[in-house]
């Protein structure tokens, strides 16, 4: 993996909120549940008591955490406990046995089941998801996002569904636009990598990548995520705030692809508890009116693409992308065309879109 | 067991255009849907000897939306996501994935079951809303010098008099590519009024061998007796 460190960061005017600044970590990235052997055997009737205390834990939930932060339900932990299992056990045919099978047939119970984790540590884990509202992706070590498993953990932000949609708006340009499929193409924030991971492989060998991000856990994980993909000869993974590190690809760039952190600071306090406890501020927190990082990149857009280039930035919703549209046509007048704002699946306009005009 | 802040939202996809509800919407198809509801299924009959695409008002060929890729069906569905109220991306760590597909040609709605993933929850829908558009959209076969297309040669038993070797093994239910062929046979079957004995003079093969391969996949089992009931026939067992 290479990871050139760009130290320049330290003095971009993005990291002065001292909060943002994260310390970088050495340790290795996890590996996510499903991908552990299966080094754990137990009685099915053992992995059936879990089971059933979990699903009690559950319904005692209720409509709580929807009620104080539009958390989720019990049908909804429900379904990520049976995920759980999905990834803990090595026999796939133990998840349906674990439902009405075993009670109508209890002998499958003396059965052994293997396991990635010991029982105390189910035990504890779901005790982690319900009590200290741990998110469920951080608790099994992945996120499936598109047709890919990404691994994710405490310091990196778990990728979001909307944001697969980014990776088929640049599927859609490079259809329109062959040319585009080569030079280089940037994931500014990369996280756990989802995008530019998703975007290597749609872009299909033409071009190559680079991703960065300022946080270290990120890269790494981002790093790992890349490996298991086979990608690292086509993913440079970078670290720096934001364009600093991509001084040498200045104006070279086909694509430049963001999830900058969008949410206005005021928001942070009352975000649903699995995102504003255990995420990272820095994935988060995009200033006063949560456009801070949106405004910068629009900015330096201007410079880092090539005549022709594409971009894609996701944001907060209508207002901001309404609000991008038009700090670019009047503050940087007749350098963009093709303007667009593109909704998210379930409709809220989500995406800026736009290219740099061509030279004449 | 539903919150009562959630809602079913009806969205276009990823912006491209989706016709507006008017009855107009179809008209550069240049076709007309016959609407039989019968037994909650839809049945659209069209004269397929009309349908030479060079004529200015030529028949859209309901077989064509198989041939679609994903994006072109995708453009001709409305696509309901289970969505929760609040502004969504980075605010929000749910799973309410969940996707219903409506395709406007023909009101059939298809829902996935719930992946862990967005994409492949849409993925999973499209899927079962080409099964569906093979199970309940039917074309009238013109019967004068009938050859079966080679997608429904593929699906028929090796037996068969008039499958040419060359159409290599015998395509099963659990192949995507069985859908287009079980399409074939039950647009075949329709047109001769739900009779599978003159079904199987027309594929070479015995009336049982085709009971067989209908009684072979459960879906194409009740498509077959929805068509023969609603012709007055006795359902096959
Ligand atoms: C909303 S997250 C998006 C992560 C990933 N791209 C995704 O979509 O799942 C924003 C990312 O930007 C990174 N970030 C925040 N400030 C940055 C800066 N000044 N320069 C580079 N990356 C930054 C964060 O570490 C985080 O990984």
């Amino acid at each position: 993996m290479r990871l050139s460190i760009g130290r320049s960061y330290l003095v971009a005017p993005h990291c002065v909120k001292s909060s943002r600044l994260i310390s970088s970590s050495s340790s290795k990235p996890q590996i996510p549940l499903f991908l552990r052997p299966p080094n754990h055997s137990i009685k099915l009737t053992d992995l059936h008591k879990w089971y059933n205390w979990a699903k009690t834990l559950n319904s005692s939930v209720g409509s709580s955490f929807v009620d104080t932060d539009n958390g989720p339900d019990s049908t909804l932990l429900n379904r990520e406990l049976k995920w759980l299992v999905q990834d803990a056990v090595e026999d796939k045919s133990v998840s349906s046995e674990l439902g009405n099978e075993i009670e109508q047939n209890p002998k499958l119970g003396l059965r052994n089941v293997r396991l990635k984790v010991g029982i105390e540590e189910l035990y504890r884990l779901w005790k982690q998801r319900i009590d200290e509202r741990r998110p469920f992706q951080y608790i099994v070590g992945c996120e499936h996002w598109r047709d890919l498993i990404l691994s994710v953990e405490e310091g990196v932000l778990i990728p979001r569904p909307e944001t697969e949609a980014l990776v088929d708006l640049v599927g859609k340009v490079v259809l329109d636009n062959e040319a585009l499929r080569e030079g280089f193409w940037v994931d500014l924030g990369t996280g756990s990598g989802a995008i530019a991971i998703g975007i290597c492989r749609i872009l299909e060998g033409g071009a190559r990548v680079i991703a960065t991000d300022l946080s270290s856990i990120a890269l790494a994980v981002a790093g790992y995520n890349v490996q298991r993909y086979g990608l690292q000869d086509l993913i440079e993974l970078r670290q720096g705030s934001w364009y600093k590190p991509l001084q040498d690809v200045r104006g070279k760039l086909s694509g430049i692809i963001s999830n900058p952190p969008y949410i206005p600071s005021d928001n942070i306090f009352g975000l649903q508890a699995e995102v504003g406890k255990h995420e990272p501020i820095v994935a988060l927190d995009g200033g006063s009116n949560g456009m801070d990082d949106l405004i910068h990149l629009c900015d330096e857009a201007a410079v880092m693409l090539k005549p022709g280039g594409f971009f894609a930035f996701e944001t907060n919703g209508e207002d901001q992308c309404k609000l991008l549209v038009n700090y670019m046509e009047n503050n940087h007048k007749g350098r963009f065309c093709n303007l667009k704002i593109v909704s998210d699946f379930v409709g809220i306009p989500r995406f800026t879109t736009g290219f740099l005009k061509e030279a004449i | 067991m539903a919150s009562a802040n959630m809602l079913w939202n009806s969205a276009k996809i990823l912006g491209f255009p989706v016709p507006l509800a008017s009855n107009g919407r179809w008209a550069r198809f240049g076709c007309t849907f016959r609407h039989h509801p019968f037994e909650g299924s839809f049945f659209f009959n069209l004269l397929r000897s009309n349908c030479s695409s060079s004529t200015a008002n030529s028949v859209w060929n309901d077989k064509e939306y198989l041939a679609l890729s994903d994006e072109e069906l995708m453009r001709q569905c409305e696509m309901d996501t289970f969505k929760a109220s609040g502004p969504g991306g980075q605010h929000r760590n749910k799973r309410e994935s969940a996707v219903r597909l409506k395709h406007i040609p023909t009101g059939i709605t298809a829902q996935a079951v719930e992946d862990r993933s967005q994409h492949k929850n849409r993925a999973s829908a499209l899927a079962r809303l080409r099964a569906l558009l093979a199970l309940k959209v039917r074309n009238l076969v013109d019967l004068e010098d009938y050859s079966p297309p080679p997608e429904l040669l593929q699906i028929l038993p090796l037996k068969s008099t008039i499958r040419p070797p060359e159409c290599g093994p015998q395509i099963g239910p659990n192949n995507s590519k069985f859908l287009p062929g079980m399409q074939a046979l039950l647009d075949l079957i329709s047109t001769v009024d739900g009779s599978v004995a003159d079904t199987a003079k027309l594929l070479g093969l015995t009336t049982g061998a085709l009971s067989r391969l209908i009684l072979s996949d459960d879906a194409l089992r009740m498509a077959v007796n929805d068509i023969r009931m609603s012709k007055g026939m006795k359902p096959l067992k």
